[in-house]
């Protein structure tokens, strides 16, 4: 019987069977899951004529825009109340009526959150029949100013990230205005009114009966009404707001877990829906809240799938990865960040700050702030014009120079610049792939200027012209080195997102050790060239007034960035040293696959740097040259990995007081000594296997040697 | 296993069906591939349609699919039906699932329940 049935299966060309005298529907649905269970990821089952491209082209049970069968309780929002899906109130139980009420006001933050997280809102908040249709809970006060003060935290927030151009937000309709922002901050003050009001309207016996859901409303009260007073205080012009903001924020955090605490009280009644409903639940009781149908707004989801979302849990229960709560508390922290920032005027520290920033990968709102704090009406933080921050980076004084801020080259740079300052703001994929593309304009951009400003140099040097002249040429010649400086900075940046984007395989990392090394090289160069003019101009401000005070803070911090970059630089030396020599030994994986060469490898991860010409030689030759003839003998005389570790330990004095640097360094430090007890290993012994893991820094590899 | 009656009958089956459940799910799951399955969603429809793949998370890619419905609405025949073609039904709208098989391998598909 069973080989019978073994071998009716297999053959593809069996008729399908109907359900005939003989056979029975058996529910499988057990085995199926036992089945899914044992699956590898990515596998599949399936028959000898599948075919994943028409597997592909399948019509998707119940996705809003492919499956137009999909049965619906309600077809319109209309249809829902009239049938009594969205009562007011809720319930004539006062008690019960409140309860609802904290449901709905946890969905619809779980909502809120999701929303944020890139999904629509038609299917997030809007799937809200009360936020829907605001205007029939009129006659419920509670309900009706919390459903007003999230209709116009999401207007607020619409229009700070239209403002800062990020259209990563699915919104219904984009419209910016600051009135949105003040609009909604007039709500929350409305409703923490109206809470207030409620909590002395109830007598005596019910506050003590009711006091922990008072409490839990309350909470919501708070936290809402800060939430919206940070957002607002953050929009203030040349961030002014930002030390109130903080205090808003602080209240928001200590709000939130107040919130959380109410949790154990709300979810003791309804213990019986199990933990494992707890956990994907999206209210704090675990109860499903009343008047929500994502289907409702169903034609309103986005052209492209995911369509079928999935709402973030509101705590976190067990298994749960990730929940509403801790989203918020993410974001919290993360506009706490910036608002701790000191708006110095100084590119360098801005560029730091948001590199550091980036590392927490903050969302979308987080990141819409901080752009919109640090370009604002074309200026840094809105005050700061970039002639004056670049001349300031190089200790130029530029007030005297009128004509200069006119300039066709600075307007440019002045452009090149928030291009930029933007483009770093954004998620770590489109971060990249933008920086790749402005490498070309900011190269094209240096060339033009180079020319430009070689005549100009050249026309100084001839006693005839007057002498602001001079002074303006010599600007713009500090500022065209500069320039080239930043360029370097920018392509360092494009590598390094390489490897947070985890897009290097381990057989590609000779050549982008080899690139990083090329470019750090030539960075730590135009820095150290940076340095010396610094050193240069304040000395002779210095002769010519005997009072002036030198800033020695700002010359030791660009002396310390240009040891931390020749360090790295000696680090991808080292490293592609250390693994060209590997592969010339044959005990480390080399680059070579069916499909592409290694030179199309190398044109595929670093075409676009090429194509600004950094460097400007052929880089592929060189980099094939250069590697060609390492040999492990010859590791130990190149002391790359003994140099980085003596710089790190000269640095990490520097950056004592930066624990975020000296955290960096250390990392450093690490993957140089470790490195240089593989390579002393790999020496002796050439039956080791070698892997390189990223354990103590995010970028530099350390070698892990293992015996078999 | 001819004999196979509503009562008493868990030990005869057990017996001879232990061979087949001692299979991994993966194998005997690939033994249902081209069967006629029947999926119920979320929604209240069913869906007739021959197993063609199934993946880690559940999703389930039926082919030559009847979608059957319940219409609201009085009518003469109680259910509404249409061809859809290849459909792939996600494992999170997905409320039961049958196969069309023999009482014999109905019983040894309840052993796994047990």
């Amino acid at each position: 019987m069973q080989s019978v049935r073994e071998e009716e299966s297999s053959s593809i060309d069996q008729e399908p069977r109907s359900c005939g005298d003989n056979s029975v529907w058996a529910h499988v649905s057990p085995l199926l899951s036992a089945a899914c269970s044992d699956l590898n990821e990515c596998e599949l089952i399936h028959g000898d004529n599948f075919n994943l491209f028409a597997a592909m082209s399948a019509l998707e049970i119940m996705d809003p825009k492919m499956d137009s069968g999909m049965v619906s309780t309600f077809y319109s929002i209309d249809e829902a109340i009239e049938s009594g899906f969205a009562p007011v109130p809720i319930s004539s139980d006062r008690t019960v009526d409140v309860q609802c009420i904290i449901d709905i006001m946890d969905h619809l933050l779980a909502c809120e959150a999701t929303w944020h997280m890139g999904h629509s809102l038609a299917q997030t908040v809007f799937s809200c029949i009360y936020v829907l249709r605001p205007e029939r809970t009129s006659s419920h006060a509670l309900l009706h100013s919390f459903c007003r003060v999230i209709r116009a935290t999401c207007r607020a927030l619409v229009s700070v990230v239209s403002d800062a151009r990020t259209n990563e937000l699915r919104a219904c309709k984009a419209t910016s205005s600051k009135r949105r922002v003040f609009e909604a901050r007039r709500k929350a003050n409305d409703f923490v009114f109206v809470v207030c009001r409620m909590m002395q309207n109830w007598n005596l016996y019910k506050l003590i009966r009711n006091w922990k859901r008072a409490f839990a409303k309350l909470c919501y009260a708070g936290y809402v009404f800060h939430f919206l007073h940070a957002l607002n205080c953050m929009r203030r012009p040349q961030g002014r707001g930002l030390e109130l903001a903080r205090k808003h924020i602080a209240y928001c955090i200590a709000e939130l877990e107040s919130v959380l605490s109410s949790v154990e009280f709300l979810s003791l009644e309804t213990v019986e829906n199990g933990k494992n409903e707890m956990e994907e639940s999206t209210t704090g009781s675990g109860r499903h809240p009343i008047g929500f149908d994502p289907n409702l707004n169903k034609r309103l989801s986005a052209p492209t799938p995911p369509r079928a979302i999935k709402l973030l849990s509101w705590k976190k229960v067990g298994t749960s990865k990730f929940s509403a709560i801790d989203y918020y508390v993410k974001l919290l922290h993360n506009l706490d960040q910036i608002c701790a920032f000191k708006l110095e005027p100084d590119l360098d520290a801005v560029l730091q700050f948001v590199v550091q920033f980036q590392k927490s990968r903050p969302d979308l709102v987080a990141r819409a702030h901080l752009q919109l704090l640090l370009v604002q009406d074309g200026k840094l933080y809105g005050r700061d014009t970039f002639l004056t921050i670049c001349a300031r980076s190089l200790a130029l004084d530029v007030t005297k120079n009128h004509g200069l801020h006119l300039n066709e080259y600075i307007l440019q740079l002045n452009q090149l610049m928030i291009n930029l300052l933007k483009i770093l703001c954004a998620n770590t994929p489109w971060q990249r792939r933008k920086l790749g593309k402005i490498l070309n304009d900011w190269s094209i951009f240096n060339v033009q200027m180079g020319i430009t400003v070689g005549h100009m140099m050249q026309q100084v040097t001839t006693p005839r012209t007057p002498k602001n002249g001079d002074k303006s040429a010599l600007i713009l010649n500090h500022i065209y080195g500069w320039l080239e400086e930043q360029i370097h900075w920018v392509a360092l940046r494009f590598l390094v997102l390489g490897f947070d984007l985890k897009l290097y395989s381990p057989s590609e990392y000779c050549m982008v050790y080899w690139y990083m090394y090329i470019i750090l090289w030539k960075l730590a160069e135009k820095a150290h060239f940076r340095v010396l003019i610094i050193v240069h101009t304040e000395e002779q401000k210095a002769k010519k007034k005997e009072d002036y005070s030198r800033d020695m803070a700002r010359e030791d911090r660009i002396s310390l960035w240009v040891l931390l970059l020749k360090c790295q630089t000696s680090l991808a030396q080292g490293l592609t040293v250390m693994i060209a020599a590997l592969r010339n030994e044959g005990m480390c994986l080399k680059s070579q696959g069916p499909f592409n060469t290694e030179n199309e490898k190398f044109v595929q991860h670093f075409g676009l740097l090429q194509k600004a010409s950094l460097p400007k030689y052929d880089a592929y030759e060189s980099f094939s040259e250069s590697t060609c003839h390492a040999r492990l003998d010859y590791l130990p005389v190149y002391e790359c990995f003994r140099d980085a570790q003596k710089m790190a330990k000269e640095i990490k004095v520097g950056y004592a007081n930066d624990p975020d640097k000296l955290a960096e360094v250390v990392g450093l430090e690490q993957v140089a000594e470790h490195n240089i007890i593989a390579v002393n290993l790999l020496c002796q012994d050439r039956c080791l296997k070698v892997s390189f893991e990223f354990i103590h820094h995010p970028h530099f590899a350390t070698a892990v040697v293992r015996r078999s | 296993m001819e004999q196979v009656d509503a009562g008493g009958s868990t030990t005869t089956v057990a017996a001879s069906t232990s061979g087949e459940s001692g299979l991994d799910p993966i194998a005997r799951v690939r033994k249902l591939l081209f069967r006629q399955m029947l999926v119920g969603i979320k929604d209240g429809r069913f869906f007739l349609g021959s197993f063609h793949c199934i993946d880690k998370q559940g999703n389930i890619i039926l082919q030559d699919t009847v979608e059957y419905r319940s219409i609201r609405r009085s009518s003469p025949s109680p259910t509404e039906q249409r061809c859809l073609g290849m459909i792939l039904i996600p494992a999170s709208c997905r409320t039961s699932c049958h196969v069309d098989c023999s009482i014999e391998e109905q019983l040894s598909l309840i052993q796994l329940k047990e």
